[in-house]
């Protein structure tokens, strides 16, 4: 028992040390700023979206943005091929970008974290097999793969996500798995090894506290990655399923569109951008105040 | 042409003209050749005609693919037996005249005076051997055999009468033979045996108005006018050599990029333009929309293997819940024509007694009670990509009486499997008929067994009529049976009757003489570029 | 010493290339859909019979684990089989198509860190300066958009709008360059045709600006940040307080110590802008291995993806092997 409040107290303090250190940095605060608001706007969508966000209705199809002619402000920044409401759709796709991203990297932090810890400590046999396993998958072109994950089980959320984890844990495996072997090294886990305290302990309330923030760094910069990859993905067919928003197939359905009904693509996509762009300028905030070892990239 | 286009063009030809003589002292040293007439306008005889597909060419040997587009490029360097108009109709080529000596017997008398690009004079010898590499397994070498044998129907074998005339034998009547033709085109014997299949197709060597120069089939392959052509089908005007000195096809597969390319005049000729961008080419004063009645039939099957559209009365229902009509109209942007019943609307023997079913929800919801679905049902439309947005619309439709439809978009390769299983229940596809002939047509999409009947539709009364129609010989009596057939089918509904899309290409304006064609191919023979 | 150890690792690499031809194996034949099926398209009369004897050709009706052996030792003696769809060896396929990406890889590569190191080397010496701030901010665009959609926008601008730049193809047809060694930048040079050169890197600039958008963000934010760490390094103190120029403080002394990471990340992203490629070349129409992989894919053109795949892991691999050897000649405190 207290052993874990100990732990809990070293994570605290190590994110309240993080953060304060980050309050130097005004371009991370205004990313996280921008990215609370997206948040917002993801959980209030109902609130704030004019319309339903998959209401078709041909007959109000491609109105541009409401500053063009034959834009009207019902539909603030227009409609598209089917004549859904551009702005409730970017308002509610904000829930599948954000989902998408989040989970994508939070299962990619969890296994690649699990695995990272197990054989950065371990060694041996273990280690051996999943790093061999992870130069594999590296080697293996990740758009072929996914391609073929869509094509067996169709696109949608959930095979996304799979796509998505197949191949993003191994980075945090390889992040992981290598602060283990510094840390392991270290006084403090050989006194608690002498101590005789397990080792599932030492990893969990002894090194993971020290290893929390590369891990936070390195999850900023992979969400914004995971955004982008969910709209690279519907560029090659691979998207959400129809009619749910999602910015990804919305940029990429509206592509076609691009030189008579600009807005379909261009808004999703500034949409995208400016969250993206939140969110790597956040963790590059997190990164300069954290580790300078990481600073490597 | 309205006023202010034509002060354009005239504006552009001008400034064409100041820029040729400008930058001329290159061109000048080359000779200058007098510009030739086609249509009453200058063509540039030395002129480069560059066209857009929208996807990469597999082969350029004729007897090793089954795409359409491999088959375009082709089509430019070899010549068929006959060959169709652009609103397709059959017209001799390398074959002066045919006839039918038995029913099952097809003799066909060679034109003289044919040479392939080599320069050797084309004969009987070659269209057998053409025929038999076709027919014969394993005649591609490698152990290969053709996958264009199933466009030969019952045919079994080609036979040379004298050095100008081949005898083709059937297995039984085959009414569409003269349609089906076009597909096949006559290669060289002797080349081809010399150099042997692999490397014919690296230099092809054809009877065609171009000869291949150089080419990556994923990238651009060129071709250049072959200048002892015979002149091409008689019943094609002009006759004659090809009015361009260069055709040039490079593969564009990205919808957009391939406008792009169009608009700022890398590409003259554009494949598929989508309807919603042709008010945006029609909108550029270089450029023109081409479009021709399409061959492919676009429609949602009903799998009637499974509840609910087991119920003859559940698939009537859709029928007049679906506004094809709005679709066809605002999603299509007009640019294709509603289907009242399964058969194309250009064909000889659609059933013009049909009506499109009409848009009245208030009728599909009586019969969807009557069906014992007062309240609807749970419905996910598959389908690919491609047609996205017609699904979506449908499925908008299908809410307004009830039913909870969805869309789910598929891998092709997935779908289909599942679809031929009758595990799905209703599918949202495509299917081409480039023959407009319903026996190849309806065969596969509504007889039991079929390659494409994902309704698994399957009544024996249609089934006895579509047999008979395949091996009749008198177009009146085929009629008759196809018209009674698509009446049975449009009252047992099993499909979503859909449409046609138009096929749809642009133009540079400069393009003299070209027009899109109903079978989706672009023949660059007849076709010049403005003198400058 | 160094030579035993490149062959070692190059050895090591061996494993990793039958792994990945096992798995893209049998990730294809357990993926839905028939090539044969996929083959005939969608119209007209297919018998099964014609089905079936197409089946027998492709080896197609053999059990799975024959034709992974039969797959496995003719790709030992360098046969990667027909293409299913364009009947044609895959090996020639690749070549024909490898060039095309290499060239647009590499200058993709090249414009990036023409780009990304003096900036992120003048951010760094300027730093928290205006200047600085704002090539931080755009650098981050770079890593902010899905390249089909910067692609698509750069068309817009750069052929529709602008008209100065062609929209699709690696060379204008007619300048007649004599292809040697299929990388047309260079054969252009070669046979010193500038025509060709010119024509050659009009069509290459897009592209390669939108596959290198990514690695120029990303490069010019690792320059930045280890040169200022370098920057704070006793030496760099030394150098300065012994009245040596800034210009050669800066380049000579810290930007070879700070391009050391720089070499780590290009190495590791080369696998990234592989990825890329398949979406830059679709959007671009250039014919390189990516255009072909998407396709083959949805084809279901086994031997075509195998092989491609087996390309794309090599050129990896390879990729990551010399970024290890040059870390010995530009830190050579490092081993292998």
């Amino acid at each position: 028992m207290e052993t874990h409040l100990r732990s809990l107290r070293l994570f605290g303090q190590n994110l309240q040390a993080f953060f304060s250190q980050l309050k130097k940095h005004p371009s991370a605060w205004l990313g996280g700023i921008v990215i609370l608001l997206y948040v917002a706007m993801a959980i209030i969508a109902p609130l704030l979206a004019p319309h339903s966000p998959i209401g078709t209705d041909l007959q109000l199809r491609l109105i541009p943005p409401f500053w063009q002619d034959g834009g009207t402000w019902s539909h603030f920044f227009g409609t598209d091929v089917l004549g859904m409401d551009l702005l409730s759709r970017i308002i509610y796709g904000a829930r599948i970008s954000l989902l998408i991203g989040f989970l994508a990297v939070g299962i990619s932090v969890l296994i690649g974290v699990v695995l990272g810890m197990l054989a950065g400590y371990f060694r041996g046999f273990f280690d051996e097999i999943i790093s061999r396993f992870a130069e594999l998958l590296m080697a293996f072109p990740f758009l072929i793969f996914a391609i073929g994950i869509m094509a067996v089980l169709g696109p949608g959320f959930g095979n996304l996500l799979l796509a998505l984890t197949f191949k993003g844990w191994v980075e945090f495996f390889r992040l992981v798995r290598g602060e283990m072997m510094v840390e392991k090294t270290k006084e403090y886990v050989e006194a608690a090894t002498a101590l005789g305290v397990s080792h599932l302990r030492i990893i969990i309330s002894e090194i993971l506290p020290n290893v929390v923030h590369s891990i936070l760094v390195l999850g900023t910069l992979r969400l914004g990655y995971m955004i982008i990859m969910e709209a690279s993905l519907s560029f090659l067919g691979l998207g959400i399923q129809p009619p749910t928003p999602a910015w990804g197939s919305m940029i990429s359905a509206g592509r076609d569109y691009m030189m008579t009904a600009w807005w379909i693509s261009t808004i999703p996509g500034i949409a995208l951008l400016i969250l993206v762009l939140s969110i790597n300028l956040f963790g590059e905030g997190l990164r300069d105040v954290s580790d300078p070892r990481l600073k490597r990239g | 042409m309205n006023k202010k286009t034509l002060k354009v063009t005239a504006i552009l030809l001008v400034l064409g003209m100041i820029m040729l003589t400008g930058c001329g002292t290159k061109a000048a040293s080359v000779e200058k050749p007098a510009a030739t007439t086609l249509n009453g306008q200058n063509v540039d005889p030395n002129a480069t005609i560059t066209v857009g597909l929208s996807a990469s060419v597999l082969t350029l040997d004729p007897a090793n693919h089954r795409d359409r587009n491999t088959e375009t490029v082709i089509r430019n360097m070899f010549d068929g037996l006959v060959t169709r108009t652009v609103d397709g109709k059959i017209v001799p080529e390398i074959a002066e005249s045919w006839k039918l000596n038995s029913p099952t017997v097809w003799e066909f008398k060679i034109r003289k005076g044919i040479t392939f690009h080599d320069g050797s004079p084309l004969t009987a010898d070659d269209v057998q051997f053409t025929f038999e590499r076709i027919l014969k397994e394993g005649a591609l070498g490698n152990n290969l055999s053709s996958p264009r044998k199933g466009l030969l129907g019952p045919v079994t074998s080609v036979v040379k009468v004298d050095d100008f005339t081949v005898q083709f034998n059937l297995s039984s009547p085959w009414p569409i033979m003269e349609q089906m033709l076009p597909h096949q085109q006559i290669v060289p014997k002797a080349y081809v045996e010399k150099v042997g299949s692999e490397e014919f197709a690296k230099k092809p060597i054809g009877a065609g108005p171009f000869k291949f120069v150089e080419g990556k089939l994923d990238e651009r392959i060129v071709m250049e006018r072959y200048d002892k052509y015979y002149g091409g089908s008689p019943d094609l005007k002009p006759v004659g050599l090809a009015q361009a000195k260069t055709v040039i096809f490079e593969v564009i597969p990205e919808t957009s990029t391939r406008l792009a390319s169009l608009m700022s005049g890398q590409i003259q000729i554009s494949q598929k333009v989508p309807a919603d961008m042709i008010d945006k080419v029609k909108a550029d004063n270089n450029l023109l929309i081409k479009s021709a009645e399409g061959t492919t039939v676009t429609m949602f099957q009903m799998n009637l293997k499974q509840k609910p559209f087991d119920n003859v009365k559940v698939r009537q229902a859709m029928n007049y819940a679906v506004n094809i009509q709005q679709i066809v109209d605002t999603a299509l942007g007009g640019n294709a024509v509603r289907l009242a019943g399964p058969v194309l609307a250009t064909s000889f023997a659609v059933n013009k007694d049909l009506k499109p079913y009409p848009y009245d929800t208030a009728k599909a919801k009586q019969l969807l009670s009557e069906a014992g679905y007062p309240n609807g049902f749970a419905l996910v439309i598959d389908t690919e990509a491609d047609l996205k947005t017609i699904a979506e619309a449908a499925a908008a439709d299908l809410q307004k009486v009830g039913i909870n439809a969805t869309v789910r978009i598929w891998d092709w390769g997935v779908l289909k499997p599942l679809l031929l299983k009758g595990e799905r229940s209703m599918a949202l596809t495509t299917f081409g008929n480039s023959t407009q002939d319903p026996s190849d047509f309806l065969e596969p999409t509504l007889k039991a067994g079929g390659g494409g009947n994902y309704s698994h539709y399957a009544n024996p009364e249609a089934a006895t009529l579509i047999d008979q129609a395949k091996i009749s010989l008198v177009e009146s009596e085929r009629k008759d049976l196809y018209v009674k057939a698509q009446a049975i089918i449009y009252n047992e509904a099993p499909w979503v009757f859909g449409y046609a899309m138009k096929q749809t290409e642009a133009s540079s304006k400069k393009i003299v003489n070209w027009e899109s064609s109903m079978d989706s191919r672009i023949n660059l023979h007849d076709v010049g570029i403005l003198a400058k | 010493m160094r030579a035993v150890k490149i062959v070692e690792r190059v050895l090591a690499t061996i494993p990793i290339m039958i792994g990945v031809a096992i798995l893209v194996f049998l990730f294809m034949r357990f993926t839905p859909g028939d090539p044969v099926d996929l083959m005939m398209g969608k119209d007209g009369n297919v018998s099964a019979q014609e089905v079936a004897t197409l089946r027998a050709q492709f080896n197609l009706d053999e059990p799975i684990y024959v034709q992974l052996f039969d797959y496995l030792h003719k790709a030992s003696q360098g046969d990667l089989g027909l293409s299913f769809k364009k009947n044609r060896p895959v090996i020639e396929l690749v070549k024909e198509a490898l060039p095309a990406t290499v060239e647009l890889s590499l200058v993709a590569v090249v414009i990036s860190l023409f780009i990304a190191i003096p900036i992120g080397v003048y951010s760094a010496v300027k730093q928290n300066s205006l200047i600085d701030r704002a090539s931080m901010g755009i650098s981050f665009l770079g890593v902010s958009m899905p390249a089909f959609w910067l692609g698509i926008v750069l068309i817009l601008i750069f052929s529709v709008k602008l008209g100065i730049s062609p929209a699709q193809g690696r060379i204008d047809y007619g300048v007649g360059l004599d292809k040697v060694t299929g990388f047309y930048l260079l054969d252009s040079i070669l046979t010193g045709n500038f025509q060709a050169f010119k024509s050659t890197l009009s069509h290459l600039l897009l592209p390669a600006i939108t596959l290198g958008a990514t690695l120029a963000a990303i490069v010019t934010r690792v320059v930045r940040s280890s040169m200022l760490e370098v920057l704070r390094q006793d030496y760099i103190v030394m150098a300065r307080a012994k009245g040596m120029s800034e210009f050669k403080v800066v380049v000579k002394h810290a930007l070879r110590n700070a391009l050391i990471p720089t070499v780590t990340v290009v190495g590791l992203e080369i696998g990234v802008l592989l990825g890329g490629n398949m979406i830059v070349e679709t959007v671009f129409g250039w014919p390189g291995l990516g255009r072909i992989a998407v396709e083959a894919i949805f084809n279901r053109d086994y031997p075509l993806v195998q092989g491609v795949v087996m390309f794309y892991a090599i050129v990896f691999v390879m990729a990551n092997l010399i970024v290890d050897i040059l870390y010995t000649y530009i830190n050579p405190k490092i081993s292998i």
